[in-house]
């Protein structure tokens, strides 16, 4: 229980840090939100008409209160290209994308696992070389790189898959897998490479340890000591990359997002980007952030479901 | 053992490879004995005796470890009546085998549980395969087998996971893990090792009672040829993986024909062959007879005391709660007080977390202690400013127990041993060159090796190194903790040897850190019994070892293995109270320690 609390209460105070420095980089940054409103011919006594009216004339510590309040207490502010508002419009993407870093996720750990497994059964072995060069393959190529291979194979040339759009999951959730499978693809294999690595070096020590021989001392099969004996004990570390990870897939998600048109979280952080939307870009910043920490807590406490170990600290 | 029943085990001619990228290894080579039920054989030998291979082409475990048995039969009489050749019998058929019908208890008990699930499923998932049980009756006898064991609290323990136990108890854990399915054959792989000395006399005398009760054959892995003279009905002494003789327990300690054999066993000390000899003397070992000649007449000393301990104290914080304040105190030194002469030696004996160790590193102030005063050479130790202590630890110097740990893997050993003389400018240019040759010489080290690296050396050799190292700045005070007890028999009587010769030339006095009371009694003017942070007895080694007051070292002293058959001394279960826990809280302030003299110099703690 100490512990739970002790992480929640780190996740606050950092996601506390996160506002402020979300706010203070948007606002460092050059661009006037009025004029961004009412274009760059607009007429200078409306214009500060307009920043009265929104606040920009206020200290600075007055909006990061006014900011604060309102995610609080859950009005976000009006995007200012899309002219909806902010905390809709995430949710609604956010959504769309969170089926792609699931899915990602899911591919990466169904193909590092028993890539790693199998490498540190038979270390220093073909299948151990097979197995890295797979991984290195992987993580070498950039994922754009995949994601135009995808393309090519699945849309083009078999037309397994769509190659780009995304449909509503309220409407049809076996399309939205059905358009989110390439992206998805394209980032697992970027991920893989380092679970694999991870896999291989924790199950190579785990299978070096005492307990794994008295298992096969006590007659287990091979299979036994493999997949429960020695994975139960070397899965966690990968969990813990593969959290890590999530932070990272938010920034190649925007890339493959792009490429495939898939209207997710990545879409928009690049539309809000590149029109300076403010509100929508200090929103999208603290989310990211937020689903973040929120996973990587997640991880943690999974790790403590699986290592009584750490319930004590 | 008149009248020999059928062997439950014979093994003849087995050859043991391990394929390498360097070529073939033999692990073992024409290695034949034969195991009678209700025997237990001891197989003994030092480190690359190929003993352990022996063990675990018993059970083909060895072919996970890479090697493959190439030559020879070990065969098998299982329960069914039949016979079975392990050496060529399918993976499923050893794996009906394994944890059934033979048992295996390795070294490590620490690390001998899955981290990662509780006691209970650990000592059911055999039952569940081999008898095919259902976990509420698996779970029925697992009780039943921990309550055998004579494991406190079975009921909880079923639910715990390993690391909330302690070594003895996991070590029970693991014998009662071999024994689920009833074995006739257990066999111990070190199994005692890394215990405690109270705890390894507790584990012996259950192997033996489990043996006793349910007529099992034993092989018997070890090492230490004390645990091989208080287990053993017959003996086998492997040495680079041939066997060089085998024989009935008092035959191989009586009547040794090898030379190997009594080369081990004369590197053996026994606990009590000092009685009535005040001065230490130097390990016997055949082929030195220079040494022995020397030892015979110590020099006399005018007693002067060279290091004076008075109401060391030493406390590490327990942090907790979410801001990570110090909520208790591990009180690993408390209230120590003695004096070291001279050219003397003092040991400090106890089981681990005793802290030993802690005194010796107060002492030099590696860890800072939490008060009392360290006098040597007229100077507080405790007083001095960073400045002056890194000049006063010229006189004092440490030589821990893993020389491979404790040596840089990437430095040539001159450079290490030439290092702390440069870092006290104490030499350069060519005399440096000369003093480090010297140091080599004088651990009689050849000088080739100074240009080599860590790995390139054994065990024993590196230990030479680490001494080396230490007396390069010619101190007065050397801390040996546990200097010799990673190493084999034969090597460490070899270095211990070494340690008393420089004593003897260079007047050192050794603070000697130990377990090992047989060690102790052959190396120490001293002894300090330590017990939860306190010396609870203190005096000449004579006194103390043949007069033990206190009751903590008569219960150490009592389970100490004897290196001679004729003197077994665990009959049965002994329970030894376990030590309760060092750990007080904030602001609780201990009594001082007090003592009685119960002999000249001799004193014992008041309860």
């Amino acid at each position: 229980m100490t512990y739970i609390l002790n992480r929640l209460l780190s996740v606050i105070l950092t996601l506390f840090l996160i506002t402020i420095v979300t706010f203070g980089v948007t606002n460092i940054l050059p661009g006037d939100v009025a004029m961004m409103i009412m274009g760059t011919q607009s007429n200078p006594e409306a214009l500060e008409g307009l920043r009265q009216s929104l606040g920009l004339n206020d200290p600075l510590i007055v909006q990061y209160g006014r900011w604060i309040g309102g995610m609080l207490t859950g009005d976000w502010g009006t995007s200012l290209i899309f002219k909806q508002p902010i905390a809709e419009l995430l949710l609604q993407k956010a959504a769309a994308s969170a089926v792609i870093v699931v899915m990602s996720m899911t591919i990466a750990l169904a193909l590092a696992v028993p890539l790693g497994v199998w490498a540190a059964v038979h270390r220093d072995k073909w299948q151990d070389t097979t197995s890295s060069t797979t991984a290195l393959l992987g993580v070498s190529l950039p994922d754009f790189f995949w994601g135009i291979v995808m393309i090519l194979v699945f849309a083009r040339w078999l037309g397994w898959f769509p190659s780009s759009g995304f449909v509503d999951p309220a409407e049809d959730f076996l399309g939205t897998l059905r358009h989110a499978f390439l992206p998805s693809l394209a980032l697992g294999l970027g991920l893989m490479a380092h679970l694999t690595r991870m896999t291989r070096s924790t199950m190579t020590g785990i299978l070096n340890q005492e307990f794994i021989r008295v298992a096969r001392a006590k007659g287990l099969s091979e299979r036994t000591v493999i997949w429960r004996y020695a994975l139960a004990n070397a899965i966690g570390p990968v969990i813990t990359i593969a959290g890590l990870q999530i932070g990272y897939l938010f920034g190649s998600i925007i890339v493959m997002e792009f490429l495939f048109s898939y209207t997710g979280m990545g879409w928009l952080t690049y539309q809000a980007l590149l029109n300076r939307d403010l509100p929508l870009i200090q929103a999208t910043v603290f989310v990211v952030a937020a689903v973040v920490m929120l996973t990587n807590l997640a991880v943690d406490l999974l790790y403590v479901a699986i290592d009584p170990r750490i319930r004590l600290g | 053992m008149n009248a020999p029943a059928k062997p439950i085990v014979s093994v003849d001619h087995l050859r043991v490879e391990f394929p390498t990228r360097g070529g073939t290894v033999i692990g073992v080579e024409d290695v034949s004995f034969t195991i009678a039920p209700g025997e237990t054989l001891c197989v003994v030998g030092e480190s690359g005796s190929g003993k352990s291979v022996t063990s675990l082409s018993l059970m083909r475990l060895v072919e996970f470890g890479g090697g493959q048995i190439t030559e020879g039969a070990l065969t098998f009489a299982r329960a069914d009546g039949s016979t079975l050749n392990v050496a060529t019998a399918s993976p499923e058929v050893m794996q009906g085998v394994r944890g059934n019908e033979i048992g295996m208890i390795f070294q490590e008990p620490m690390t001998a549980l899955n981290p990662v699930f509780t006691i209970e499923r650990q000592l059911t998932d055999g039952l569940i395969l081999h008898k095919g049980l259902s976990q509420q009756a698996a779970s029925a006898r697992a009780l039943e087998l921990l309550k055998l064991v004579r494991i406190p609290e079975p009921e909880r323990r079923l639910k715990q996971y390993p690391h909330e136990l302690s070594g003895g108890m996991r070590q029970r854990v693991v014998i009662a893990m071999a024994m689920t399915c009833e074995p006739k054959l257990l066999i111990a792989d070190e199994p005692t090792t890394a215990l405690d000395v109270t705890i390894q006399a507790e584990i012996l005398a259950l192997i033996n009672r489990l043996k006793r009760e349910k007529g099992m054959a034993v092989l018997f892995i070890t090492h230490d040829m004390a645990v091989v003279a208080q287990m053993a009905d017959r003996v086998v002494v492997m040495y680079q993986g041939r066997i060089v003789e085998t024989g009935t327990v008092t035959d191989i300690f009586e009547n040794p024909q090898q030379d190997y054999t009594r080369a081990l066993l004369a590197a053996v000390p026994k606990l009590g062959e000092m009685k009535g000899k005040t001065a230490p003397e130097r390990m016997r070992l055949i082929g030195d007879e220079a040494a022995r000649a020397a030892a015979v007449a110590p020099k006399a000393r005018k007693p002067e005391v060279l290091l004076d301990v008075r109401h060391l104290t030493t406390r590490f914080p327990v942090k907790g709660g979410i801001l990570r304040r110090t909520v208790a105190q591990v009180h690993a030194v408390e209230d120590v007080s003695f004096t070291l002469n001279v050219g003397e030696t003092l040991a400090l004996v106890g089981e681990s977390g005793c802290g030993k160790s802690s005194t010796g590193r107060s002492i030099l102030r590696l860890i800072e202690p939490t008060s009392g005063e360290v006098w040597i050479g007229g100077r507080d130790i405790r007083a001095l400013s960073h400045h002056d202590l890194r000049r006063a630890r010229a006189d004092m110097q440490m030589v821990f127990q893993d020389p491979f740990a404790s040596l840089n893997p990437y430095r040539r050993l001159k450079d290490q041993v030439s290092e702390p003389i440069q870092n006290f400018g104490l030499a350069t240019g060519q005399a440096l060159k000369d003093r480090v040759e010297q140091l080599f010489d004088r651990v009689r080290l050849p000088r080739a090796f100074m240009t080599r690296f860590p790995h390139e050396l054994s065990g024993g050799q590196r230990q030479r190194v680490a001494i080396a190292r230490a007396l390069a700045v010619n101190p007065k005070l050397i801390v040996a903790d546990e200097a010799v007890s990673a190493l084999d028999v034969s090597v460490q009587a070899q270095v211990l040897n070494l340690m008393m010769e420089l004593q003897e030339d260079l007047g050192l006095s050794y603070l000697f850190i130990s377990h090992d009371m047989a060690v102790v009694e052959r190396v120490a003017h001293h002894v300090g019994v330590m017990y939860l942070g306190r010396i609870v007895e203190i005096g000449p080694r004579a006194s103390v070892f043949e007069n033990p007051q206190h009751p903590y070292t008569r219960s150490l002293l009592s389970a100490v293995p004897i290196a001679d058959p004729r003197k077994r001394r665990f009959a049965d279960d002994l329970t030894f109270k376990p030590i309760t826990s060092p750990i007080f809280p904030l602001g609780h302030t201990p009594a001082p320690s007090t003592y009685t003299e119960v002999a000249p110099g001799h004193r014992v703690l008041h309860p």
